[in-house]
């Protein structure tokens, strides 16, 4: 097994006195895909949220390639830590978050020209690529305000991929979706992880975590209660929270 | 050949001739309500001309304009425009960036600034504008401080509309959604980046259209500053020549016609913009 390129070690979070991550240790080796699933309010988005430190863990450390950051580190030092761990983190939103004021080509090369101070010419042609690779060159001079919601996701993803993170983060990148919208976007997800990215991912698409994950994650009440394959996952759950979770999708699904 | 002939000559589709059936329906409309507005001031215009109506019993006297005053003075009055325009120009820029500065300390979590904000729009929005103009042309000379008119005036206008366009702008910044702040940190955008690429032009682009009318509002409270009696702007001069010979009528009446014009000029430009930033957004 190769190194982990994402440690979280004793994590805690609280929001205000709810206590929605209780003492998270997880390791993710390089290459591997890992679904996150569980009901909602299972502290499933919080956990990522705390990898890119959108949410401020309470207690506990991250660390991201070989970059660690402890709760208890603050100030300047912290704030240089967590920009570390930005730059090797990609994140996607449900609600895909584009910048309206900016054309599809001015979206993905933001990231690399204003943070990481690429040469424009540089960041156009990698945007460019990437665009490409998500299928979405062909819109690089619209606005998003002209984009069905998944052609807006996978801008985002192109955006994303363009900072060429070590980590891909997705935060139920479909769940905002119309049905007939949600395929496109998986296969961009599928085709991401076939090129062998690190991804975390958040999501209700069961078929998507069969098929794809290396690892699924069952979450409940602010705990991981199950780990595994998800050949082993869904065929012989293990935690009776698990089965009924299954089942319900299994519902859902029909 | 003849099947091309009868391509061009194609029924136009049902959705087209609806849509050409609505654009031509706007279009009568706005030629109508322009019609309408000539027909209004030609009426506003026949009420000041003198003209003496008889039809049958009624008699109606229209008002007569002293039209020797109004060429003769005409010149003298329309020399306050520049004054007027340079009130306004300078006092909108003295409220944008106190604004902007008052929208930003509003949301800071360091409290003195946060206070400093919220305690400048407080005492200026609780108190006159034209007591402010006083105090800084009047009250401050017993300070030793000495202000010229328009000195006084572009302070007391920068003052007071920045106090409320501050508003204006904090509704521009709340109208930026959580998740753009969040899409622009997990790239690893500074807070200052956040704010400069990400924010700001999105906020300034809801608020812009606000922003225009508080300028043309500030035009016409322009008016105000001429009590000071040393700032020679429209208002000044048409008071001053009215009360001269006794001419009030005609001279507030030039003054008038002059701040609509400004008015409908400039609400005219602001149209433009906002049909320009109308465009390519969300």
């Amino acid at each position: 097994m190769s190194l982990p390129i994402v440690k979280i070690s004793n994590l805690d979070k609280y929001f205000g006195r709810l206590h929605v991550l209780k003492n998270i240790s997880l390791e993710v080796p390089e290459r591997q895909v890992v679904c996150l699933i569980g009901r909602s309010g299972s502290g499933k988005s919080t956990l990522l949220r705390c990898v890119n430190f959108l949410e401020d863990p309470s207690h506990g450390a991250v660390e991201v390639d070989g970059v660690r950051v402890a709760a208890e580190v603050k100030g300047q030092e912290r704030r240089q830590l967590i920009h570390d761990v930005r730059l090797k983190t990609g994140m996607v939103f449900q609600e895909f978050n584009l910048f309206p004021h900016m054309s599809v080509l001015e979206n993905v090369i933001e990231g690399p020209v204003t943070v990481k101070g690429m040469d424009r010419n540089r960041a156009v042609e990698l945007a460019e690529l990437n665009l490409d690779s998500v299928g979405m060159l062909f819109k690089k001079d619209e606005y998003p305000m002209r984009l069905s919601g998944g052609q807006k996701q996978r801008v985002a993803i192109a955006r994303a991929l363009t900072m060429e993170p070590r980590v891909m983060l997705f935060d139920e990148p479909t769940s905002a979706l119309d049905p007939e919208l949600i395929g496109e976007v998986l296969s961009v997800m599928k085709k991401v992880a076939n090129e062998g990215m690190t991804m975390i991912v958040v999501t209700h698409e069961m078929g998507f975590a069969r098929e794809v994950a290396d690892r699924v994650i069952v979450m409940s009440e602010g705990e991981l209660i199950e780990d595994a394959a998800p050949d082993e996952l869904f065929s012989q759950p293990k935690d009776p929270r698990t089965r009924a979770l299954i089942d319900r999708y299994r519902t859902d699904e029909k | 050949m003849a099947v091309t002939a009868q391509q061009e000559k194609a029924p136009p589709s049902q959705a087209e001739a609806l849509y050409q059936a609505q654009l031509r329906k706007e279009r009568l409309f706005r030629t109508h309500v322009g019609a309408s507005w000539g027909v209004l001031f030609l009426i506003l215009i026949f009420l000041f001309s003198g003209q003496e109506i008889k039809l049958g019993p009624i008699q109606y006297q229209t008002i007569q304009l002293d039209s020797e005053f109004i060429l003769k003075k005409l010149g003298f009055i329309a020399q306050g425009l520049g004054q007027t325009l340079l009130i306004s120009a300078l006092s909108i820029a003295v409220a944008m960036t106190l604004a902007l500065l008052a929208a930003l300390g509003r949301l800071s979590t360091f409290p003195p600034i946060y206070a400093v904000s919220t305690f400048y729009v407080s005492l200026i929005r609780g108190t006159p504008l034209y007591l402010q103009i006083f105090f800084f042309f009047l009250a401050l000379p017993q300070l030793g401080i000495n202000l010229s008119g328009v000195v006084a005036g572009v302070t007391a206008l920068g003052l007071n509309y920045g106090a409320y366009m501050s508003e204006t702008f904090r509704a521009g910044l709340s109208s930026v959604g959580k998740g753009q702040r969040e899409a622009a940190m997990a790239l690893g955008m500074t807070p200052g980046q956040t704010m400069k690429r990400i924010v700001l032009p999105q906020a300034l682009r809801f608020a812009i259209p606000p922003m225009g009318n508080d300028f043309i509002s500030m035009t016409k409270d322009s008016a105000l500053v001429s009590a000071t009696g040393f700032v020679h702007e429209l208002m000044w001069r048409a008071v001053k020549v009215g009360r001269a010979q006794f001419n009030n009528l005609e001279a507030l009446i030039m003054a008038a016609m002059f701040y609509w014009m400004l008015t409908l000029i400039l609400t005219y430009f602001q149209g433009k913009l906002e049909a320009r930033l109308a465009r390519g957004d969300r």
